[in-house]
Order: structure tokens, then sequence, then C-alpha cells
């Protein structure tokens, strides 16, 4: 049994990511729920022009957050994300080596893959996947994007989402989140508590409510300016704001279920014109991804497909 | 005999889908088989199996080819095939030529043997077909005779080719619940394809499904032996995959797996809980099966048993673990696709998985339990039922208005008040499927009467057909108070089921009110739909909405559907005329008294001389039938003895009828009606009904009509349909 810190997680999954073929990217420096949300996998699936990326994504929920109370539960939890478009038809047996260089032995554990779709109301997106199941623990979502922003998709992107706080904790052999080592003999308990306490009570008794709603009227308008002003980038900012600003009015108690519906589909709205313009945008620029840089001889996902 | 095996590899197709899919298949082979011709012996041919990723048939004993046969092939009009001399036209010879054919292949009916017998317009009447039996009666002519028809051999087709056709279409065309793309995006199915074995008596038979060429090599166990292997036949494809950690048959999987669990059961001093459907989910959930045994934490015992037992099956598929009393254990049961777990990591995966579940449990119990219900009763107004309809403290008020009707007992309405306050509860909010046991527990917590915390227990049941009833009187009556106010309400605002579309599941709500209302045991709920449609409308306070003036004759009409069904196949077991003849005297006001109506009429229809009912409510509907018929009969306008005898009777038996029917004693009404029937005879044998004198005429209908109306409050028997050869002595 591996016994890894976080970071020495995240190294390790970058590392077999980018011998696979994919780019790495950096995490949204917006607030968001999901590594689904950041442009570089909501955005990127839309069109033909092929994507194999992964990233770190920090991921926001304020109504899970546990005062720092609950070993597993986090408002704020950490994602590695990979995207690969198209899906190869191998990217199971990808999935199982990423797990056999985390330094599984997979002979030792049990690994099934159960049905769990994914749907996503404010994004105008859905997919078909599995929830894995790593000895009976989930440790990550596996996702074939069918429509997102309300287009159907073609070429098919798979999305593969590890929750890297419970990998490391089940793989360290801890019963509590913050008893993991984040790295270097940092133990993510002194580094995260006092976040986890603070932005509990902040998203469930401080945030002022009043406020939120205007800064949601605020960013929606911005979001609807920028897309009126073709420029679909900052737009997608603005509705991934819009979606945080909901969030946290929903984890403070303030969103009644008759408004709930109607804000909700604000932001997809927003989300699916978003998509749209982007989508129209890229094709106004050629889809520049389809003769990427990317030489085939060096890229296996590229290679593959050739 | 050939016989041919198929495996399609897959990714893992989700564990429910697996039993609908053999089932198909396995009607779709069976019809492939009998195609290619009848199998020897009784055993099935076809096998279909599966595993997470493997689709798996096989046909044992196919016929090496179809076996050879005629056809007939229409040709042109024999008006235009011979020339005035008889000589054989251009457009037969042509015909024949296309079909590769002679003179000698056309039908020979008799008369177009020589030129001379031919007979203009082709005598059509006397044709009679070779091929059928001698004792067929000559068929009625048509125009199909009037071609020149040849016939055909057609040289059976190898099994091999016909194989490569069909198993294609079969395969693909298998409709899946839930279908995705991938890759490219060109193909639709339940998930990718990954490869095809396609083998003939040992030989490669080469198809091509989805574009994806056919092979004779798969793997083994993902993750315990991803090797290829080479595969010649079912029985060597069997024995390869086991040794390489599959076990293709699904049965076996969970025997081997049942074995495991008793066993892993039984050391921790219980057994495992019976249950259906996760051993339906577990045989498609491993290739190489096994069992785990795991522990939770022992403090989480305290937590109600349901969010445990709740969390466990459902959200992590896990089997719980009972004593020989039935007390639940800290040790439960998980399945594995590995035979063991020799460093005990899925012991601790699924420990540590359950206690985590648990401990969210724990902190929504222990929020929920800060508050009462009661005191929860104003966070309903803050939740929607449907926009329209309000809220649920409305919801819950009106509920409580229905329930008042029907009873006084204040235990009763305190549960109505209740009932959906567990629906702000953080515990409802992460485990819906608990909703209104979830309210339960709190209530018996809470110190609250049996009666009440049970009713609200109770109150969602029966949401399917075989569910079990509310278990007191007081659920029953909140049962019906709620799906009652959510029928009128939904029919109020104009949102009715549609085809299969029922998306507020109308229907089975509809189901259970009738379900309840049947039941005559202690939790028997005395009152018609009628009625309780008219006090749920009330409670909606709605007289202005026009749709009211429509909505009654709509949702009668809509429960009368469910009630037919109902009675039709469940243990009722009434046939459908004895149901619509009992309900076209009228069901609105007690089911239960419709049910004691067709149990008559079901008696009754057994009987010898129920035809003699059927045959006179028949004969006197039909005379009566739009007739201008005397207010009542009038015993000086009586002409004859044999009219005088069936009037006196009539009278004396329809009193008799109408007490017997005022008693419920329906059966005993009908015999009375039947033993009319001699007498009744005899005057449809004497008298005249429809004679010139009108004042006659409407007398003697009159006295008919009162006779056919004697049995009317029980059923319309004319709806019954009869084989007389059963009643034949």
């Amino acid at each position: 049994m591996p016994r890894l810190s976080f970071q020495d997680l995240i190294l390790r999954l970058q590392t077999f990511w980018a011998e696979q073929g994919c780019m790495l990217e950096t995490p949204l420096d917006v607030a968001v729920g999901a590594g689904t949300m950041h442009p570089a996998t909501f955005l990127r699936v839309l069109g033909p022009e092929p994507w194999n990326v992964g990233y770190v994504q920090p991921s926001r929920r304020p109504a899970d957050g546990r005062y720092g109370d609950n070993p597993f539960r986090l408002g704020k939890h950490y994602q590695f994300q990979v995207v690969l478009k198209p899906s190869p038809l191998n990217v199971q047996d990808l999935y199982l080596d990423s797990l056999r260089a985390i330094g599984l032995d997979l002979t030792r554990h049990d690994i099934r893959f159960e049905e769990d779709n994914w749907e996503a109301p404010t994004l105008g997106a859905w997919g078909v996947g599995w929830q894995i199941l790593l000895d009976g623990m989930e440790i990550t979502q596996f996702t074939y994007f069918q429509q997102a922003g309300g287009i159907d998709l073609s070429p098919i992107s798979a999305e593969i989402t590890y929750g890297l706080e419970r990998l490391t904790m089940f793989l360290s052999r801890q019963a509590s989140i913050y008893d993991i080592e984040w790295g270097a003999g940092f133990g993510y308990g002194p580094v995260r508590k006092q976040d986890e306490y603070e932005f509990s009570k902040y998203y469930f008794e401080t945030a002022d409510i009043d406020m939120h709603w205007q800064l949601f009227k605020l960013y929606e308008k911005e979001a609807q300016h920028c897309l009126d002003e073709s420029l679909v980038l900052p737009a997608y900012e603005w509705t991934l704001k819009c979606s945080h600003v909901f969030n946290t009015l929903d984890a403070r108690g303030a969103v009644s279920v008759t408004e709930r519906v109607g804000v909700m589909k604000r932001v997809r709205d927003l989300a699916v014109s978003c998509a749209h313009q982007f989508l129209a945008s890229r094709e106004a620029l050629g889809f520049p991804l389809l003769n990427p840089m990317a030489n085939p001889l060096v890229n296996p996902l590229i290679r593959e497909r050739a | 005999m050939a016989e041919y095996f198929f495996e399609l590899l897959t990714e893992e197709i989700p564990a429910w889908m697996h039993e609908a899919a053999h089932a198909v298949l396995l009607q779709q082979l069976t019809k492939l088989t009998h195609d290619l011709g009848e199998p020897d012996g009784d055993r099935n041919p076809v096998i279909v199996n599966s595993t997470p990723r493997r689709i798996i048939f096989f046909l044992s004993r196919i016929p090496l080819r179809e076996s050879d046969r005629e056809e007939e092939v229409k040709g042109p009009p024999i008006k235009a095939a011979y020339d005035a001399e008889g000589k054989p036209t251009q457009a037969l010879l042509g015909f024949l030529k296309k079909n590769a054919a002679t003179i000698e292949d056309v039908i020979d009916e008799g008369r177009l043997s020589g030129v001379g017998s031919r007979k203009e317009e082709g005598g059509v009447a006397s044709e009679t077909r070779t091929d059928k039996g001698s004792d067929t009666p000559p068929p009625t002519p048509d125009t199909r005779t009037n071609y020149i028809r040849i016939r055909r051999q057609i040289k059976g087709r190898a099994a091999g080719e016909i194989l490569q056709q069909r198993i294609p279409q079969i395969v693909e065309s298998l409709r899946w619940p839930k279908m995705m793309r991938w890759g490219n995006g060109e193909h639709s199915y339940i998930r990718p394809i990954h490869s095809i074995v396609s083998v003939l008596d040992g030989e490669h038979l080469p198809i091509t499904i989805f574009g994806l060429p056919s092979g004779t090599t798969t793997v083994g166990h993902r993750t315990l032996a991803p090797q290829k292997i080479e595969v010649t036949s079912y029985n060597d494809y069997v024995t390869q995959l086991e040794l390489n950690r599959v076990v293709i048959d699904a049965e076996r999987r969970r025997h081997v797996m049942a074995e495991r669990a008793r066993i892993l059961a039984n050391e921790a001093g219980g057994a495992p809980a019976i249950d259906a459907s996760i051993w339906s989910q577990w045989q498609y959930l491993t290739e190489y099966p096994g069992v785990v045994r795991a522990e939770f934490g022992g403090d989480y015992l305290a937590l109600p048993e349901e969010v445990l037992v709740t969390v466990m099956r459902v959200h992590q598929k896990q089997l719980p673990i009972r004593t020989t009393a039935g007390k639940l254990t800290s040790s439960f049961l998980a399945v594995l696709d590995n035979d063991g777990d020799p460093d005990g990591n899925a012991a601790y995966g699924n420990s540590f998985v359950t206690n985590a579940r648990f401990a969210d449990a724990k902190f929504f119990y222990e929020t929920d339990r800060k508050r009462t219900l009661v005191s929860r009763r104003d966070q309903l107004s803050h939740l929607q039922f449907q926009e329209k309809l309000g809220n649920y403290l409305q919801k819950t008020d009106r509920i409580e208005q229905v329930a008042a009707a029907i009873t006084d007992d204040p235990e009763t309405l305190a549960a109505a008040r209740l009932c959906k306050t567990d629906l702000v509860t953080e515990m409802v909010k992460e485990f819906t499927e608990l909703q209104g046991n979830i309210g339960g527990i709190y209530a018996r917590e809470e110190g609250m009467p049996e009666n009440t915390w049970q009713a609200v227990y109770d109150h969602y049941l029966p949401i399917n057909i075989d569910d079990a009833l509310p278990r007191t009187r007081s659920g029953a009556v909140v049962s019906l108070a709620d799906k009652i106010d959510t029928l009128v309400g939904f029919f109020l605002v104009g949102a009715r089921p549609t085809g299969s579309k029922d998306p507020f599941a109308l229907r089975r709500a509809a189901q259970g009110v009738v379900q309840i209302l049947l039941n005559r045991d202690k939790r028997s709920v005395k009152i018609g739909i009628d009625k309780l449609i008219d006090v749920a409308l009330q409670a909606h306070e709605q007289p202005g909405n026009p749709a009211t003036q429509q909505l009654k004759p709509d949702l009668l009409a809509f429960f009368a559907e469910r009630i037919r069904t109902l009675l039709e196949v469940s243990a009722y077991g009434f046939a459908y005329d004895e149901i619509a003849a009992a309900m076209e005297t009228g069901w609105a006001s007690s089911l239960t008294d419709l049910v004691d109506r067709i149990g008559a009429v079901k008696a009754m229809r057994n009987e010898p001389n129920f035809l003699s009912i059927l045959d006179s409510a028949k004969r006197i509907a039909n005379i009566t039938a739009g007739q201008q018929i005397a207010a009542s009969v009038d015993p000086s306008k009586l002409e004859n003895d044999v009219e005088r005898r069936l009037a006196s009777l009539a009278a004396a038996v329809s009193t008799q009828i109408e007490e017997m029917i005022a008693e419920r004693d329906y059966k005993r009404a009908l015999e009375t009606f039947a033993a009319m029937a001699p007498e009744l005879e005899t005057f449809f044998d004497e008298v005249m009904v429809m004679v010139e004198d009108e004042t006659l005429r409407r007398n003697r209908m009159a006295l008919l009509h009162k006779i056919g109306g004697a049995v009317a409050g029980i059923a319309d028997v004319t709806k019954i349909v009869v084989d007389r050869r059963e009643y034949r002595t």
C-alpha cells in the first residue's frame, strides 16, 4: 500500500497523464463547484477540435462545509480532472494504468465500474458513465459527455475526475481528511482547517444576503453585456460567478424553492448562450486546434488515433 | 448439426439492464434458430448470458443449412401470357427467363395444361390450390388467380450465411434504456464496444458490428488476468475464461456469492438479509464473484434502523447482517469482483465508506432532533408543492380537511397535520426515499401515540400494486387524503397524465386510493370516491375555477380505468365483462359494494340457469330499447292469463329482489331473478308485445321494463359475454 501525500498524488497523476499526451492546464482562478466548469472542460468539449488536458481544480461547494468537524466532507475540495477528446477506446485501461502509477497493485484490490450518469442542469449538460469504486469506495467519476450547453457533442469527450482528498485519505489509511499529509511534512489539517471553519461560518451564517442578490444581478448583467459584445470567455467567467453566488445564497438558506427554479434557469440560459457563442467563435477562427502543435510522434493519444 | 458462439466485449453495462436484454436476445435468437429449421430434442438450443462487460450467446445444434423450400412467384396476367393461339407471349417467356424457370414450372390449375383447355379470363371459379389439403373448400375467386404463377425451388442457405446477416442485426438493434455515443460519436449503444468473437463449429465466422470486425480473441478479467485469449469453441471459451478469472454464467456467480455470504454472515452470528434486488444487482457487478464482510462503528446502531438499511442497501448496494432474532448487527456484506480480499483492502474500504455515510446521517439526525416536527410546519410554507397549488403547508391543511371529513379521531388528524413535516428535515433532503418514514420515526421519538406516528410513517403507502397498505386505519385515512388532494389538485391545474407520461405519478396515486378503499379489514375506510372528490374539491377552494365543472367526470373516468385494471389483474381476478357489467350500475359510492356485485355475477355465471338470466335480460333490453313505456303496469290492461301470471309473479319477485339487494344478498337476488325465466319464456312465446294498440303495447313494455330493471341495481348483465357451448349439457 503506497503511503502517498496529497501532493505526491497530484504529482504522480500529472506525470502520468502528461506522459499519455495530455496538456497540463492550471486551476481556474474563479470559484467553481467542480472541475467540469473550468473552460478547459465545459467549453473545450464543444465542437470538432481534439483536446487532451489534465489539471487540478479546487472545487467550492458552500453547502458541503462542515466547519472542519466532519472527517469526510469539505466545503472546498480538490479534484484532478482529465478530459480526452475524442474518447480513446482504451480510456478505461489508461485510467487503470493511472491507478497503477500511483502505486496500487490492482490484483489485490477490488475495482468496479458502477453506473452513475451525470447531469448539470445549470450547464445544460449531461453524460453517461460510472462511479469507479476502489474497495467499495468511490474515488473517481467517469463520464462520456453527451451534451453541453444544450448542444449534442461530436466527437465525444471522456471526463475523468479524481477526488484527491478521498484518494489520499484512503491510500494513507487515515480516518480523517485532516490527518492526511499535504506534502513536505505539512499536514492537511493545519493547512486547511481554519479555511474550512471560516468559510463554513461565512457561507452558512455570515454572508450578506442582500449584497449577494445584488451581485447576482450585476454579474448576470455583465455576462449578458459581454455576450452582446461577442466576448464569450469573459461572459462565461461572469456566468461562473453568478453560479457561485447562487450556491452561496443557497447555502445561506436564502433561496426559496420557488425562486430556485427561476434562478437556476437564469444561470443555465447564460451557460447555454456561452456554449453556442463559443462554438461559433471557434468556427469563425477555423477551429485552430484541428491542426495542433502536438506532434503525433510524441503524443500517444494522438498517435493512437492516427 | 452445427454450433455457434458469440461474445460482445463492451465496457461495464449497468447491472439493472442485463436481465431485460437477455429476454430480448433469447426471444430473437430462438426465432433465428427456428427460422434455420426445427431443432431436434427438447433442450432449448439457445443460451444467453452476460457479465458486466460481456454479452454471450451460444446456439447449439443448429442445422448446417436451411432446408430447401418451394416458393410461388407471381407473373404476368394470364390474359397477357398467351396469344390468341394459346402460345406463350413474350411477357410470359421473359418472366420465366428472369426466374430461370420453364413452362413446366407454371402451376397447373387443371385448365392450363393444354392450349385448347385454356378458358377465357382463366376460369377462376374452379381453381384449386394444389398444395392445399383435399378437404379444403375451393377458395373464393380473387384477383391473384388471374395471374400466372410458378413454383420455384429455393435452395436453403448455409447457416453461416444467415448468421452473418442476422446476428449483427439482432445485436445492433437491441434497444437499451439509456444509450450513449463515444469516440467520434458515430454509433449509439449502451456502452462502447471493444471486440467480437464469432465462431461457427470451431471456425471464425466473420461478422461486423458497428463497423468493428469480429475475431476469435477475447480478454480475461480486467485486473486479475487482462491477457488476450484465443478461443475455438464455446466449451473452450468457458474453460479458458474461468482460468482467466471470469465466470460467464450469471446464475453461478450468484450461487457462489450466496454461499459465501451465508458463511460470512454465519461467522458474524447472523444471516444475510433476504434481498432479491441486491442479489440481482450483485451478479452483474462482478465477473469473478466474491463477497467481503465489513464492520461499521457500533455507535451508529443508535441511528434509526431504516436509515442504516437504506444507506447500505440503496446507496452502497451492501447487504446488512441480522441476528436470527432479526436484530441488525454492525457487520454487513459487500460484493467483490475478486474471489478474496487477501490484504483486507476491501473490508477496510467498505467499512470506511459506510462509516463516512453514517457519520453524515448522524450529523443530519442530530441536527434534525433539535427541533420538533410541529415547529417545522412553518417551514413547509417555504416548500412549494406545485406552482398553482401552493406550498406544503397549504397541502397539509387540505389533507387535514379531507381527513376530518372521514374521521374526527384526534390522533389521525394530528398525523395529517404532521405528515409532510419531514420534507424539511436534513435526513429526508439527503435520503429522499425515506420520506414519511423519517417523520414517523421522529414522531415516535417525540413520544406521540403509536396511532399517530405509524400513520405518518405509512402515509405514502401503497406506492406499488404489491405494496402493503398502511398498517392502521389512521394511516389509511391520511394516505387517502393526501392522494386525493394530489389527484384533484393536478386535475384542477390541467396536469393530467397523457399516454406514457405521468410525471406526478397520478396513476399510482389513484391506484393507491382504490387499493385502500377496497380493503375490508379493521383498517377499512367507508367512503365513496364520489364523496372523496367532493371533499377534496372543497378543500381546494376553487369554486370559481371553470376547471371544476369538467373535473369530476374526468377524474371519475380516470379512476374507472384504474379500478378495471386493478380488479382484473390483482388477486380478485375478475373477468373484464363481469367488471364492466357491475360498474355500469355504479361504483363511485362504494368500491366494496362493487366487488360484492361483481362477485355475485361471477358466481352466477357458473350456474346452469345463468343463460336464462342473460337471455331474459337481453331480450327485454332489445324490445324496450328506445320505446315508449308506460310509467307503471296497469293490471286492468293485462289481456290474457300468461301476462297476468307474469305480472303477479313480477310484482312479488321484484319486491323480494329489492329486499335482497337492500341486504346486499346479490347472489340470491340474481337466482330469484333467474327463477322467473320459464314464465318469461312462455310470455315471449305466447304474447305479442309489439301490438298495434298503443296502450296495450306500452303496458306490456312497462311489465318487461319492471322485470328487466329488477336486477339493474346489481349489474347490467347484458354486458356479459358468454360462450354458449359451456352451458350445453
